[in-house]
């Protein structure tokens, strides 16, 4: 029996239900760090006047500067200090940093410290930063806040869009949105007072990598620093970057000789940690008379914010878009510029999904518009559209294996019987009052890549690959120590079944090490939908070499030929025979008698493996089912469907929770969550009760159903998952909203799609005055 | 967000928390449920020097019903308002029946959270004064009065006068609110409430209550009540909009038009959460469907 495929209950839980997980903020025993942060969006720094022990300058101490690097003409270079210097650029900028004994005496330091700051113009939204004369966020480096600037166009784009039957313009706008995992950031540092190493414990997704550029910042060797994510609560890519908070933390344990810690508190995280999503698509869609999208144009712009982040850059979100635009659908044409443009707000890093949720967001209004000019279903255009010839090479080069587009949207649309829901519609629209619609969102996520996709961004460090290392002890117990970094994802559960199957034991039998850069191989921790793919891959390929070994020790015991020899349920057994032997004796003699293993094989069980594949597409069909009431613009998601194509499901179960997890965050991004800077560049959703988060209910029922094409692009025929659900669920609320208002004209192209935005639209499509 | 220092008392009386708010004066900040004044002191909004914590103070947490009033003690938590229960004249405890009987529940579900209604308290929410909190419109629509002790006194602050501005009330730093009175409203009074938030739990973008009282031979409004939150520093009655009510009979259109002159009659200012004209068209909304809510069967 297979352990693959199987639900079987996460090994995680029994910790973190019981709250007796260990956190950064669980480790104490550290004198507590508060940065001070600049009330300003912009502005030159003065004097920095504090008690004694505040720090505001590095420099002197040879502290490095971050160097977050694309080898792109059109990318601007900048060295980031760790605190501001000269400058502040967005409002939560640390600009000195303050130790206490406590956390609220840590605050109470801080209040006392002043800083002089001369404030200037901020710029602030995408217009305001991309204006003429808009103040420059980095005068010294760029006469514009441009940062970076895709562009590429297919040739014969401009006479297909001529000869189209139909084009079609439309703008969409994505709010600037905040991961916000459960657990803030934070990081504590303990110095050995002999030999001088440092541990850092933070609350991160890729330990070896922040290792790395620590080491590289304070000029230490990395031998010296042990980097652990312990539990970690909640990342989504916020805690992907670098955080120049937890550098600094490293530098005052060295520094000070004390344990230090930094709990990042919910303001801190919702001002100053990373923010994402703020982008504004302007899509040319031409359709040929069958309403086959013939040739896409675009015009993306992604605002930034003030730094780009390490070691991923400010170029993945526009170029993200630049080369993930066509989506799932067959454009013969494309062209595209896209910008990052740089603003005096928070800097930007990848969040669940980065680009893709409005990506989808621009191509899924685009096909529900371009039906409704054409007269003909949202169902049947993308039937016209979507990908159904395999492997599929993008406009841009991108292979797509072998997907589902249409087959999962079908079956989406059949669970929820869209006859029966146009019908409901219909007498509601008659009875007036509250007014049901679905929208439908097909998408391709990206996932799984490796180096070579890391590569082509021409990044300054390039990530892909992962190891893992796997060894199975004298108790026929196996250990796979992983590069990769889980947090909440089920990965070590996952990876035991895969273990288990390879090398016939029970996941049980299976211990999973990650995250602590002392015991595991150097790898690129749990971002990008990739660790199933990767460190799976890795897990697969070293559990294989395992068995091999498990084999032939089997073989020189049994007196049998290798090839015979089947390893399951515990015991390696002869082939065709009942004879056998427990796998945990094996493992004694391969430990204790050496003597008895085949000639020339080498003591223990160990093996290695690294894998690094090009990447893969999954697919999937999300559709949202919405009552919207068009007097207060309220709008409350009352059915969700997800018909998904990952490839092989290691574990359905935990499968499910990756989608339902992403589809609330991305019901929150088309209806609830919104970072908003006022003109002078002040945020003002700093708590939890400007920024809102949805509640479980916000959230309806999540229905589930998966179709499993094996991928051929990767060793164990699955596909990433991690971010499809934040990537499909704003466009389908969207287009739902917009179903549901459409007899009243209303089109609604930007989200959140908050009720005062709603209620707009429909004033403005009933020509009803405001008030 | 750790809180800047202060001292803490928790007297054991009523004496010994006026005796504390007298010597403390401004300095002083009464702790009851903690769920509106303890994150505003984690973010360092409130500072208070002293916080005089009144829950180990018996007798501020009992609801009866006298001389035609319903009290409720101020420490009464908000989740008792789910299913209140009151101390009759006669001494029993019962549930308490009739229109209020029947609105208080309809508000109390609103009230933030199964937690904060669990720990927030009745009181708390009154002196606190958030201008779009439930219970400060049910207490301005309904004319409740405000009872406020202070060393050696006693004094009664109709809802009017009570609410200054927002987290502003005319209590003065010695007084403690210790209850709040609320009219039983008759059979003949029919009563509405409506709230629109983002989430579930929210504060109000605005909020409206509406009661009415029915003529029993016409079955005209003979009285009108429709306050509003969410629009102003303090919870509002709009007399324009009741005084349309007031000799019609209850109807669709009726509250239509009421519900018009209310969106002309509030000045609302826009914040984060909805501009003056968004709460404009809400408090039209709001007011129509309370009414709407309140025309049915008594209660």
């Amino acid at each position: 029996m297979s352990w693959v495929g199987r639900s079987i209950r996460r090994v995680e839980d029994p910790t973190l239900l019981r709250g007796v997980g260990m956190f950064v903020g669980d480790i104490g025993g550290a004198a507590a760090v508060r940065f001070v942060r600049s009330p300003v969006a912009s502005g030159l720094i003065g004097a920095v006047r504090g008690p004694a022990y505040t720090i505001e300058d590095l420099d002197a101490d040879g502290v490095g500067n971050i160097e977050a690097v694309l080898h792109r003409p059109d990318y601007v270079r900048l060295a980031q200090p760790l605190l501001a210097r000269e400058r502040v650029r967005y409002v939560g900028e640390p600009v000195a940093v303050v130790v206490g004994d406590t956390a609220a005496e840590a605050e109470d330091l801080a209040e006392q410290v002043e800083l002089d700051i001369e404030p200037g113009p901020a710029a602030v939204g995408i217009d305001g930063a991309l204006a003429p004369g808009a103040p420059l966020v980095h005068p010294d480096e760029s006469d514009s806040n441009v940062m970076v600037a895709g562009e590429m166009a297919t040739p014969g784009l401009a006479e297909a869009l001529d000869r189209a039957h139909a084009v079609v313009d439309l703008e969409t706008v994505s709010g600037r949105q905040a991961a916000l995992p459960l657990e803030a950031r934070g990081s504590h540092a303990v110095t050995e007072r002999f030999g001088g190493r440092t541990t850092l414990h933070a609350s991160i997704q890729a330990p070896h990598m922040v290792r790395t550029v620590i080491c590289d910042l304070l000029g230490m060797p990395e031998a010296d620093l042990r980097v652990v994510a312990p539990d970690v609560g909640g990342a989504f890519g916020q805690k992907l970057p670098l955080a120049r908070e937890d550098a600094i933390v490293v530098w005052l344990s060295r520094r000070l000789g004390r344990p230090v810690a930094w709990i990042e508190d919910r303001s801190e995280n919702l001002m100053a940690s990373w923010h994402s999503r703020e982008q504004r698509y302007r899509l040319r869609g031409g359709f040929d008379a069958g309403a086959h999208l013939e040739a896409l144009q675009a015009d993306v712009v992604a605002n930034v914010g003030a730094w780009p982040c390490y070691p991923i850059t400010w170029g993945v979100e526009p170029l993200m878009a630049l080369a993930e635009l066509p989506g799932p659908y067959t454009p013969e044409h494309y062209g595209v510029r896209s910008r990052g443009v740089a603003s005096h707000t928070c800097p930007m890093s990848p969040y669940r999904g980065v680009s893709r949720p409005a990506i989808t967001l621009a191509l899924e209004r685009l096909m529900d518009i371009a039906a409704a000019r054409l007269g003909i279903d949202p169902v049947e255009i993308r039937r016209r559209n979507l990908q159904s010839e395999f492997p599929h090479t993008s406009p841009t080069g991108l292979r797509h294996d072998e997907g589902t587009y249409r087959e999962a949207m079908e079956m989406a649309v059949r669970h929820v019987d869209l006859g029966a829901f146009r019908s409901r519609q219909q007498t509601a629209r008659a009875a007036g009052g509250s007014q049901p619609g679905i929208g439908i969102c097909t998408f391709s996520e990206r996932t799984g890549y490796g180096t070579p996709a890391f590569a082509a961004r021409a990044m300054g460090v390039t990530p892909g690959y992962e190891n893992v290392e796997l060894s199975m002890d004298p108790s026929g117990y196996v250990t796979a120590r992983i590069g990769a970094s889980p947090h909440g994802q089920g990965l070590e559960t996952a990876l035991s079944q895969i273990v288990a199957d390879e090398v016939g034991t029970d996941p049980g039998r299976v211990r999973v090490v990650a995250s602590d850069t002392d015991r595991t191989p150097y790898g690129w921790g749990s971002f990008a939908s990739r660790a199933m793919v990767l460190a799976g891959g890795a897990t697969y390929l070293a559990a294989q070499q395992l068995a091999t070994q498990l084999g032939s020790v089997a073989a020189e015991v049994l007196e049998a030929a290798a090839d015979d020899i089947f390893l399951a349920d515990g015991r390696a057994t002869v082939a065709g025979t009942s004879v056998g032997v427990e796998i945990a004796e094996l493992a004694r003699i391969a430990h204790h008698h050496t003597q008895r293993l085949p000639d020339g094989a080498a003591p223990g069980l160990s093996a290695q493996a690294g894998y690094d594949p090009a990447g893969t597409f999954s697919n999937a069909c999300h559709v949202a089912e919405v009552e919207v009431d068009p007097d207060t613009g309220g709008v409350s998601v009352r059915r969700f469907v997800v018909v998904e194509d990952a490839g092989r499901l290691i574990n359905p179960m935990i499968a499910d929770g990756q989608i339902r997890g992403g589809v609330a965050q991305g019901i929150a991004n088309a209806l609830l969550e919104e970072v908003v800077y006022d003109e002078d560049g002040n945020i003002l959703t700093t708590s939890l009760m400007d920024y809102l988060p949805p509640t479980v209910a916000e959230i309806p029922d999540i229905e589930i159903m998966h179709l499993e094409t094996l991928s051929d692009a990767t060793v164990t025929g699955a596909k990433g998952l991690g971010e499809g659900g934040t990537i499909g669920a704003p466009a389908a609320v969207l287009n739902a909203v917009n179903d549901a208002l459409a007899h009243l004209g209303v089109e609604l192209n930007e989200m959140p799609a908050t009720p005062e935005r709603v209620r707009e639209a429909v004033r403005t499509a009933t020509g009803t005055p405001a008030g | 967000m750790k809180p800047a220092r202060f001292a803490y008392a928790a007297p054991d009386s009523i004496e010994g928390v006026l005796d504390a708010l007298d010597r403390f004066g401004d300095e002083a900040k009464v702790l009851s449920g903690g769920q509106s004044l303890v994150p505003m002191m984690n973010f360092r909004l409130a500072r208070p020097e002293v916080i005089v914590d009144i829950g180990r103070v018996g007798g501020l947490d009992g609801m009866s019903v006298v001389n035609g009033s319903l009290t409720v003690g101020a420490r009464v938590i908000h989740a008792r308002l789910e299913a209140p229960a009151a101390a009759m004249p006669d001494g029993r405890t019962e549930p308490l029946g009739g229109v209020l009987g029947s609105l208080l529940p309809e508000v109390a579900r609103f009230v933030g959270h199964l937690p904060i209604r669990a720990r927030g308290t009745f009181g708390g929410s009154i002196a606190h004064a958030d201008p779009a909190a439930e219970w400060c419109i049910l207490a301005r629509t309904l004319d409740a009065e405000m009872v406020a002790l202070r060393r050696g006194g006693e004094r009664v602050i109709t809802a009017a006068d009570f609410f200054e501005t927002v987290f502003t009330t005319s209590l003065e730093p010695e007084e403690l609110l210790a209850a709040v009175r609320l009219p039983i409203l008759g059979d003949d009074w029919r009563a509405g409430f409506c709230e629109f938030s983002r989430r579930a739990g929210d504060f109000a973008v605005v909020a409206a209550m509406t009661a009415v009282r029915l003529d029993r031979a016409t079955g005209a409004i003979s009285e009108a009540r429709i306050g509003v939150g969410g629009v102003a520093g303090v919870p509002v009655r709009l007399p324009d909009a009741e005084a349309t009510l007031v000799g019609e009979v209850p109807g669709a259109e009726l509250h239509a038009a009421a519900a018009e002159v209310a969106a002309g009659e509030v000045d609302p200012a826009g914040d984060l959460h909805g501009s003056a004209a968004y709460r404009r068209d809400l408090v039209r909304a709001m007011v129509a469907r309370a009414l709407a809510q309140g025309a049915g069967a008594p209660g």
